[in-house]
């Protein structure tokens, strides 16, 4: 039994090929997810111990509890570098600070390739010295800088050259003493660093008396465990966190892998739809498999083979193509997390590369799933084939199956209503992996349903082009009504991906959409907005001081974000700073209690509560707030109003403030807008002239921008994330590209006979190529008509919480007609194969057929 | 009268060296328009492959073929299956009805197939001559074989073609279903002057036409007017 499974497989290659294809995508995917994040993990390990080499003993700030991994521990005061000097059995101890800043080349562009980091470090003496001089000298003067070597040779700086830097106080242009490595590497990651001394570094960073971390190396004989426990009791009641280099080191990679785990999760995501579709593609073709069969199973069973037997002669042949599929997946899921590196670098995320990281994790979970996903599609049709009756092998002809399509209609309508009901019900809590339960399930049951649709469907889309195209038209959709199950699978597995990319289609407008209202209605007025080049750093407290100065400027106001933990809650709350004296020209907002005058009446202590987000349920006036903020300060803010803010007001959401408190409580002292209204009557183009000559000296970073201009930028950001979530679900729709192929392959093969006949009567070739790809054309859309339609349903669920929150459904008919004639495209392609085939049939071969 | 469709010195040869076999060995035959020919011989004879050369399904080796004045050995595969579409009508055994199409959508494939428009006249007196009136928007499915053979008669006959050349058409047919489509024949080449090339192994089908033309082994043996009319 088991070598007859092999020459079945032998015998139908193609079949076989394509079927494992659908599982081969899937896997890779898997595979690659794994291999790319675990690379990235590990390139980040080795750079975070390198950055530990020498150090025995890290102190850093406490990260106050409530904060996730995404907070960056609080600095800490300098002055306790002299408390760990003293301490027995340290040989040598250094402050240092490691900010984040805008390095310029000689463009005064920001330097770092597709957006990586820019960071100013305090030089570091032996045995701290992670980065090492190979050229030059360490910085000695507060006019000097070091520099990366990756960034040097980028950008042609060499030693003595000039090179700009902008920290909180501007821009300040400095001598490049050296260019160093990072260890081995010709920089940290990807980032670019400029090394300046301690006290210069400090000034940068705005750390007046404080630094980021205490290295400590110990005497010989001192272990770092016993050192750390001496520098923690020295250091008791200070708010630090004390820990062994190698501790320090573990830490900064997890918190790194708790951030990547997101873009794991997300990538997941998307192997499983590909996982998902390659389950429809598997499903339809055991499905024709076991149908084009039934003789030959028949007559096995006739021989006195077991229903057993026959289940298993198709599981087997599942278990086989499964498993070669998952080996042939998992390899190339290494090539694919290759591609997909240079794919986050193409969008602008830059990784540090290192040697693919294959962990047994990823290649059991790639097996396993490609394995498993094969055998359970192949179940039914296995099931199926054990009911074929010994006697349909003495019978004439082939027999049709019609069994039981009432009681699938039930169960298919059964499971629509339990996926609605989970999608629902994981709205409500906001639980996602409830929604994808819930989607998973409506898509299986439309899937069910769908053989029910096909024949209307089919008249929608193919009777235009019967109009055009005549009989080669006709045939091609009573071909595709012939078995509608078999079309409806076909066509369900590209409705999957398409509906998904119709979702995200719809989704994305709709945030476009938001973005633009949200500016608009929080800031009405306001000739211009300064943000930094990149879109979402914050700019200097400094800048919008500057830029008030300017004559022509009336009111410049910045907002700038934080988060703070807030007793009695857990996760953070977010935390809005907004210029007060500005606030009642530059800002409005829907009050639910209190009124413009309310921003002049906050004094020392008074907040601002969204009444609609989660912290402003049920809170009054007058309400107090304990909150605990990034530095681990302890605030008591009083509720001095209420606001009517939707979700996408740039005020809503969270707890406002004024400015003054966030450089003061949260040592926040960046703005991430800044709104800049000209006095009545000044010369526009000359006061944004005299702004954008005042940025380009002192905060280069930074770049001012139209109301028009800001919102498209601001739209602008959402491509890349569009174009990496749509290249990931074209991998889903190719897998379902190859179902097409498979359908047509064997459908145009079971019909061997009529298209010699229709080649003998006269029929051309180019006649049945046309008709093979317009069966193809009909079949993709049907699929594409059910996946926007089941798209846009989806996308009118799922926006219904955000509804009252500001979020305007809108429908980009553009982009979903585009989509649908994408589909078409596919179909075309996915028939090239099979329509060549029946056009060079032979005719004589072919009218012999039996 | 000029031959409407003609062979000279046909040669088909299957496979090469030692294993090579010759269908058909040197045949010269020739069909004036308006006759009904039947072309018999025992399996293997050649008669079919006789049949495929001379509708220009198979590639004769050697020798020609000419249909209507058209020599087929000239012709791209464009050219011949134009050719096909307007010049011949074909009868299989096995019916080959398309199961998509209803009776009359059936019937009128050759014209579709060549973006024709059907003389209604002419079609509605097919229907009637081959008895489908109450059929024609049956399915295939839903026909017996010799309504289905009968569809495929009028389907040969639709665009008028200067030959129709049926092969074992009463092979898949009981006798009535075999005497009908046979009458239909007879009346076509009577009725509208058709000529039709019939290849049958069966003596009493064959005795319909006006002229035998018996092969064995790749050579015509017998070529004779058939003497006695029906009974």
């Amino acid at each position: 039994m088991t070598r007859y499974v092999f020459r079945g497989l032998g015998a139908r290659k193609l079949r076989t090929a394509l079927t494992a294809l659908a599982v081969v995508l899937g896997v890779a995917m898997i595979a690659g997810t794994y291999v790319l994040t675990d690379t990235i993990d590990e390139a980040f390990s080795e750079v975070f111990q390198t950055a530990s080499e020498g150090v025995d003993v890290s102190v850093t700030g406490a990260r106050p509890a409530g904060f996730g991994s995404g907070q960056a521990p609080p600095p800490i005061e300098e002055s306790l570098l002299q408390r760990v000097q003293d301490v027995d059995g340290v040989r040598v101890a250094e402050a240092g600070v490691f900010q984040q800043v805008t390095i310029l080349d000689k463009e005064d562009e920001r330097v770092g390739v597709g957006g990586a980091p820019n960071f100013m470090a305090s030089v570091s003496e032996p045995p701290f010295d992670a980065f090492r001089f190979v050229r030059g000298a360490p910085p000695r003067t507060a006019d000097q800088v070091g520099l990366d070597l990756k960034t040097a040779e980028d950008k042609g700086f060499r030693v003595g050259d000039r090179i700009r830097v902008v920290g909180l106080p501007g821009a300040k242009t400095y001598t490049i003493s050296g260019i160093a490595r990072f260890g081995q590497e010709s920089s940290l990651a990807g980032a670019a660093v400029a090394i300046a001394t301690l006290p210069e570094a400090q000034r940068m960073a705005g750390y007046e008396g404080k630094v980021d971390s205490i290295s400590v190396a110990g005497d010989d004989g001192v272990s770092p465990t016993e050192l750390k426990e001496r520098v923690a009791a020295a250091l008791r009641g200070e708010p630090v966190t004390v820990r062994t280099g190698e501790e320090e080191a573990n830490r900064q990679a997890s918190d790194l892998q708790d951030q990547l785990a997101f873009l794991q999760t997300a990538l997941l995501v998307f192997a499983g739809i590909a996982v998902f579709v390659g389950a429809f593609v598997i499903y339809n073709t055991f499905s024709i498999t076991v149908a084009q069969r039934t003789r030959e199973l028949a007559l096995l069973r006739t021989l006195g083979a077991s229903r057993r037997q026959v289940l298993w002669s198709i599981v087997a042949e599942a278990l086989v193509v499964g498993l070669a599929s998952a080996i042939i997946g998992l390899l190339a899921g290494l090539l694919l997390a290759q591609a997909l590196q240079e794919l986050f670098k193409a969008v602008g995320a830059d990784l540090p590369t290192t040697d693919s990281v294959v962990r047994a994790r990823t290649i059991i979970v790639a097996l396993v799933v490609g394995t498993v996903v094969t055998v359970v599609a192949s179940l039914a049709p296995a099931l199926r084939s054990t009911r074929i009756a010994p006697v349909v092998a003495l019978r004439e002809g082939l027999v049709e199956q019609r069994r039981g399509r009432g009681r699938r209609t039930a169960f298919a309508a059964v499971l629509l209503v339990l996926g609605l009901a989970a999608l629902i019900a994981g709205l409500v809590d906001g639980e996602l992996s409830l929604m994808g339960l819930g989607a998973v399930v409506i898509f299986l049951a439309v899937a069910m349903l769908s053989p029910l649709l096909v024949r209307p469907l089919a008249a929608v889309v193919g009777r235009p082009l019967e109009r055009v195209t005549g009989i080669t038209g006709r045939l091609a959709r009573e071909n595709t009504l012939r078995n509608p199950g078999r079309t409806a699978v076909t066509a369900a597995a590209l409705m999957v991906g398409v509906a998904v990319v119709a979702f995200v289609a719809i989704f994305a407008a709709g945030l476009r959409g938001s973005i633009e209202r949200s500016v608009d209605s929080t800031f009405p007025a306001g000739n211009l907005i300064v943000v930094d080049q990149d879109g979402f750093s914050p700019v200097s407290e400094q800048a919008a001081r500057a830029i008030g100065e300017v004559p022509g400027v009336d009111t410049v106001a910045g907002v700038r974000f934080a988060s703070a933990q807030v007793q009695g809650r857990t996760g953070t709350t977010p935390v809005i700073g907004i210029d007060t004296g500005a606030a009642t020209r530059l800002y409005r907002a829907e009050w639910a209690e209190g009124s413009a005058a309310t921003w002049g009446q906050l004094g020392d202590d008074g907040v601002v509560v969204d009444k609609n987000s989660s912290i402003g349920k049920g809170r009054q006036v007058g309400d107090r707030l304990v909150l605990t903020t990034p530095t681990g300060e302890r605030v008591t803010y009083v509720v001095r109003g209420l606001l009517d803010a939707g979700d996408f007001s740039l005020l809503g959401g969270g707890i406002v403030v004024p400015n003054d408190r966030l450089s003061r409580d949260f040592n926040v002292r960046g703005d991430a807008f800044v709104f800049v209204e000209f006095a009545r009557g000044a010369d526009r183009r000359a006061t944004r002239a005299e702004i954008d000559r005042l940025l380009a000296e002192r905060f280069p970073n930074a770049q001012s921008q139209t109301r028009e201009e800001f919102k498209d930028e601001q739209n602008a950001q959402l491509d890349p994330l569009l174009v990496l979530i749509y290249v990931l679900l074209a991998l889903s729709v190719l897998v379902s590209v190859f179902g097409i192929i498979n359908t047509l392959a064997l459908s145009t093969y079971e019909r061997t006979r009529e298209l010699g006949m229709l080649r003998a009567i006269g029929t051309s070739r180019r006649q049945v190529r046309s008709m093979v790809r317009q069966e193809a054309v009909i079949t993709s859309l049907i699929g594409a008509v059910l996946g926007v339609v089941l798209g846009v349903l989806l996308a009118l669920l799922v926006s219904r919480p955000l509804a009252d929150e500001g979020f305007t459904l809108t429908f980009p008919v553009g982009t979903l007609l585009i989509l649908l004639v994408l589909a078409a495209v596919f179909g075309v392609l996915a028939a090239i194969g099979p329509a060549r085939r029946a056009a060079r049939l032979d005719v004589l071969r072919a009218l012999a057929y039996e | 009268m000029t031959d409407i469709v003609s062979a000279t010195d046909l040669h088909r040869r299957y496979g090469e060296g030692e294993a090579a076999v010759d269908a058909l060995a040197g045949v010269t035959v020739g069909f004036p328009p308006g006759a009904f020919t039947a072309i018999m011989g025992a399996s293997g004879s050649g008669k079919s492959t006789l049949m495929h050369c001379l509708a220009g399904l198979d590639t004769p080796t050697s020798g020609t073929v000419v249909i209507d004045g058209v020599e087929l050995g000239t012709l791209s595969d464009a050219k011949l299956t134009e050719l096909r579409r307007d010049k011949v009508g074909f009868i299989f055994q096995a019916f080959n009805l398309l199961p998509v199409l209803t009776a009359e959508e059936n019937l009128l494939l050759p014209l579709t197939i060549a973006g024709r428009k059907p003389d209604r006249e002419w079609v509605e007196q097919l229907i009637e001559t081959v008895g489908l009136a109450d059929r024609r928007t049956h399915r295939p499915a839903e026909l017996s074989g010799g309504q289905q053979q009968r569809v495929a008669v009028a389907r040969a006959l639709v665009h008028k073609p200067a030959v129709v050349f049926a092969d074992e058409p009463t092979g898949n047919l009981d006798s009535k279903s075999s005497a009908d489509v046979l009458r239909l024949l007879r009346g076509a080449v009577d009725d509208f002057g058709q000529t039709v090339v019939m290849v049958t192994h069966d003596p009493d089908a064959a005795a319909i036409g006006d002229r035998i033309v018996e092969l064995a082994d790749g050579r015509i043996v017998r070529d004779e007017a058939v003497v006695a009319a029906q009974p």
